[in-house]
């Protein structure tokens, strides 16, 4: 067991981990730049509080607490952006690295899943907590987190098969 | 078994943006600001740092005031009950001997208000409400209201002296309070 605080390569930490967490943090922003900050904030704020790195559901909930903060001091600024942002290429800032035209389509799908099925999904496949710490990151039941990621599979397959 | 294991594979194959390499330096620049804070925090003389905290989260002091001034409060309580109960002893004993004016001295030193020769006797010597923080928390209509009122939240601190001119020993409690006031808006 290790914690940030004492971690001396915590940037080595940070690479495992990093990516994962601004996906997560990308559910609630338009921008990977407002993603970034919120990711910032948590890191250091977990770094702060000498809290072990292995408490991931500490870490995702201090994520989810910083973005949801933030989407209420800047409600305006989010109402402007989503304006923009209704009218801009998607693409402009990609969630995910996709090789291939199969690999868009899925990325795609998955931006357009609920909010409460697609955290849940992100938490499992990308960042590989378990129903137990998904539950714990989101304040909600096993059986809830385990339930929402079945619909958000069913619902990507749906989304996925040819028409 | 698994209905979804290639969806699921293919979803793990999808690879999350990276972040901007600008993040680990941001990320590394914020935590030696947060140690140096912190140092800093810690290098300064005690009054200032509980100062520091105070100015933190107020309310964990206020919970720790109002048990200190609940203590003083009972303490001067029990004292005022053990003096009262002596003074009935005298009484008792000395009212035999002098029937013109008994109850007089029981009074000044049992009340504290009067007495002069008492030295439990504490004065109100000043109150205070210093209003560290407002609220603006809106509009609202009060039940059966047509009119809107503001409603205005004040975080105070009051603080109340007594002091005890025989001894000169003073006593001080102070606590935070909040307080509510809802100010009619007219419409002109």
């Amino acid at each position: 067991m290790h914690n940030v605080a004492s971690h001396e390569d915590w940037k080595s930490c940070f690479s495992e981990i990093g990516p994962g967490l601004l996906l997560f943090a990308r559910q609630w922003t338009r921008s990977a730049a407002d993603a970034e900050d919120i990711v910032q904030e948590a890191f250091v704020k977990f770094w702060r509080r000498n809290h072990e790195i292995n408490n991931r559901a500490l870490l995702y909930a201090t994520v989810r607490s910083i973005a949801l903060d933030f989407i209420r001091r800047d409600k305006r600024r989010a109402r402007r952006e989503a304006t923009v942002l209704a009218d801009a290429d998607p693409a402009i800032e990609p969630q995910f690295e996709w090789e291939d035209e199969s690999q868009s389509a899925l990325a795609a799908a998955v931006s357009c899943l609920p909010q409460d099925q697609r955290e849940v999904l992100v938490l499992k496949i990308w960042n590989e907590l378990t129903f137990n710490e998904i539950a714990g990151a989101l304040g909600i039941s096993q059986n809830t987190a385990a339930s929402r990621y079945r619909y958000a599979l069913v619902n990507l397959k749906k989304s996925l098969q040819p028409q | 078994m698994n209905d979804f294991s290639e969806l699921e594979n293919d979803l793990k194959a999808l690879r999350p943006a990276r972040h901007s390499p600008v993040l680990f330096e941001r990320i590394e620049e914020a935590m030696a600001e947060d140690r140096r804070t912190s140092t800093a925090a810690n290098d300064q003389p005690f009054s200032k740092s509980v100062w520091r905290r105070f100015m933190e989260n107020p309310f964990r002091f206020g919970v720790g005031l109002a048990a200190a001034a609940a203590a003083i409060v009972l303490l001067l309580a029990r004292t005022n009950i053990d003096q009262t109960r002596n003074d009935d002893k005298e009484i008792a004993q000395v009212s035999p001997l002098s029937q013109t004016n008994p109850a007089l001295p029981a009074f000044s030193a049992r009340s504290g208000v009067d007495g002069s020769t008492s030295s439990n006797k504490f004065v109100p010597s000043g109150a205070t409400q210093v209003v560290y923080n407002t609220r603006n928390e809106g509009l609202q209509f009060a039940d059966g209201s047509k009119q809107p009122l503001r409603r205005l939240r004040y975080h105070t601190q009051q603080t109340w002296q007594w002091r005890n001119p025989s001894t000169g020993a003073s006593l001080r409690v102070s606590y935070p309070s909040e307080e509510v006031v809802l100010i009619p808006v007219s419409g002109q």
